[in-house]
């Protein structure tokens, strides 16, 4: 019955966003959102201020939004908030604990708290604390332990109750380059075994690359992107290292005039040209040959996740098209 | 035998899942935490030691009761003597009530003052609130936490203090004591409300529960000593914001007075009174109101930051 439910959440997505909208005040921290998320591991992508947070605390049903519709896993957000968190799991940034509890005890309670019963909710905790890695350390007190340590207990209280769908916030954030990597190969062995589907709120773009398959772009309250990452770097632009006998001046200036952006390759000689959306290596032919610049070398090379994150965040249109 | 390494991997567990009544769990952690500490179990044993005395006291007044019956004494005048040291069973009662309120209190401040503060303090809300509890659930399990605490140091020991003089009574003053108990147990129901909720509202104000403990607990004092000293003063309406006069003055009226006893006066355990038992019962209310507002508001802000 558990593989047909899958079957089901498999067909609906992950998370479905109609208009939706969220002001504080007069400040707009979500602007008519209007996306659907999928995926296994989604990396929720955006520098600070984006409207991350705000965005997660609708899909907790934390907040209402003021516009719009918000479904997790097929289910209203603003109309059964309670069995929407009964089916995700949620480990949030900063050094949230329950006072004077050890770390089996906080999972224990969290499990009790979603619906385990005591027993089952002790012997769950000792396993997940075991995926984590948490060890003999478990029986001592929160208080005592390290930021790495915090982080897996907050996992593993997100985890406890079996969630369908993960929320990370900032799991890395504090975290030494050991640590983070060891969290990192935890969450890319639950995207790649049976565990939740994840969705992780970062602005640190190497923990996307390493564990995610999809991601959503926000910038300031609205979704810029949302999609599989390979058709995100596709999307953004193409780009060529390019190396030619002439002057380059008249070549930029054409270049500049069809939307593509030129800057230093790898070799002393080369520049990198990245192609506007739309646009194809016959653009730049044509810049060349307006530039009489006679071209011996033409790469193309795949944008990374940075260059493709940077091009979407300083677009001026959002994902639907529309302008922000 | 050959050792095996096996990986450990995720596994899901089995559907459906019944749903379970979540604020218990938040109950049970709470006072489990709290008694933790040494503070938590002194002041428990303080409460117990109140409900010795007064259990002592209570006997001894039956006892002498019964022996005056049976003409021990010789001569009243003796019997009357004794009574007035020892006080009525009534009194004693009553007493009981008012004086179990001020150890509660102190119960109270070191094992319900973190309840929500230290949630506050060490933002604990999120982690409630991103599980499939509502506000309401929160709000009952730490509850019942602030009610279990007094009904356990004043309601039952109440009942048990009564069902004491009833068993050993006289016929007479038992026919008395019957009557009694219903009054009595409202009394003591009216102190369990009062120190539950103001218990509550001050740890939702609070954010640290150790300030909170020792704010709420000389928050009583000085109210009381406010209301008795402008009560002694002639300005009768400012014995109304003493909680303890309020509820000594309750408690005499439901369980018809009666004398402490010399010794309970020279003890200095027992509260003044009001003149009116209905405007204390009001400002009780009072009190009992802004302790839930002051919950309901805070929790509220909670949710929604």
């Amino acid at each position: 019955m558990r593989e047909n439910l899958l079957d089901l959440c498999s067909l609906a997505p992950l998370v479905s966003l109609q208009r939706v909208g969220k002001r504080f005040g007069g400040f707009v921290a979500l602007r008519g959102i209007d996306c659907e998320i999928e995926g296994r591991a989604i990396g929720l992508l955006g520098p600070n201020g984006a409207g991350k947070t705000t965005l997660m605390r609708v899909l907790l049903g934390l907040l209402a939004p003021d516009d719009g519709v918000a479904t997790v896993l097929g289910i209203d957000v603003v109309r059964h908030p309670e069995q929407v968190r009964a089916r995700i799991g949620y480990a949030m940034e900063g050094p949230d604990r329950i006072g004077g509890l050890s770390g089996l005890e906080s999972v224990a309670y969290a499990g009790e708290l979603c619906g385990l019963r005591r027993r089952a909710a002790v012997l769950r905790a000792h396993e997940i604390l075991d995926l984590v890695g948490l060890d003999d350390a478990r029986m001592r007190p929160v208080e005592e332990y390290s930021t790495g340590m915090h982080q897996r207990v907050k996992l593993a209280m997100a985890l406890v109750h079996d969630p369908e769908l993960l929320l990370l916030d900032e799991p890395t954030s504090g975290l030494d380059p050991e640590s983070r990597e060891d969290l990192l190969d935890l969450i890319a062995r639950l995207r790649d075994g049976v565990g939740p589907a994840v969705i992780l709120s970062t602005h640190l773009l190497h923990d996307v690359e390493r564990t995610c398959d999809h991601v959503v772009i926000m910038h300031e309250g609205t979704v810029r992107f949302c999609g599989p990452k390979a058709a995100l770097q596709a999307e953004s632009g193409t780009q060529f290292d390019v190396r030619g006998d002439g002057e380059l001046a008249g070549f930029t200036q054409a270049l500049a005039q069809a939307g593509a952006t030129v800057g230093p390759g790898r070799h002393p000689e080369s520049v990198v040209v990245t192609l506007a959306a739309g646009h194809d290596v016959r653009t730049i032919w044509w810049a060349a040959d307006v530039g009489h610049l006679r071209l011996f070398h033409l790469e193309p090379r795949a944008l990374s996740l940075e260059e493709a994150f940077l091009a979407a965040v300083r677009s001026d249109v959002d994902a639907a098209g529309a302008r922000p | 035998m050959k050792d095996e390494l096996s990986a450990i991997g995720y596994r899901r567990l089995p559907t459906p899942r019944t749903t379970r009544w979540s604020p218990w769990p938040i109950a049970r952690t709470a006072l489990v935490l709290a008694f933790r500490r040494r503070a938590a179990k002194l002041a428990a044993a303080v409460c117990g030691f109140v409900v010795f005395a007064h259990a002592l006291t209570l006997a001894g007044q039956v006892l002498i009761g019964r022996a005056s019956e049976r003409g021990s004494f010789g001569d009243d005048f003796a019997f009357t003597m004794l009574e007035y040291v020892t006080g009525q069973v009534h009194g004693t009662l009553s007493t009981f009530l008012g004086v179990q309120l001020h150890t509660t209190a102190i119960l109270l401040g070191v094992v319900a003052g973190g309840l929500i503060a230290e949630d506050r303090r060490t933002r604990a809300f999120e982690l409630y609130f991103s599980r499939p509890l509502s506000t309401l659930d929160y709000a009952l399990g730490k509850g019942l936490v602030a009610l279990l605490l007094p009904t356990v140091t004043v309601f039952v020991p109440f009942f048990g203090l009564w069902l004491l003089a009833v068993g050993i009574a006289p016929d007479d003053l038992a026919t008395e004591l019957w009557q009694l108990l219903l009054p009595g147990l409202l009394g003591a129901a009216i102190c369990t409300v009062l120190l539950a909720t103001t218990i509550l509202g001050a740890s939702a104000l609070g954010d640290r529960g150790r300030t909170v403990g020792v704010a709420y607990v000389l928050a009583l004092a000085a109210l009381g000593g406010f209301a008795d000293a402008m009560a002694h003063a002639g300005h009768a309406w400012a014995g109304y914001f003493g909680p303890l006069r309020d509820v000594q003055t309750i408690a005499d009226a439901l369980l018809r007075g009666g004398a402490p006893g010399l010794l309970a006066a020279t003890l200095d355990v027992r509260a003044a009174t009001n003149d009116s038992a209905w405007l204390s019962g009001l400002a009780l209310a009072v009190m009992a109101t802004g302790g839930l507002a002051a919950l309901t508001i805070q929790l509220r802000r909670a949710v929604r930051g």
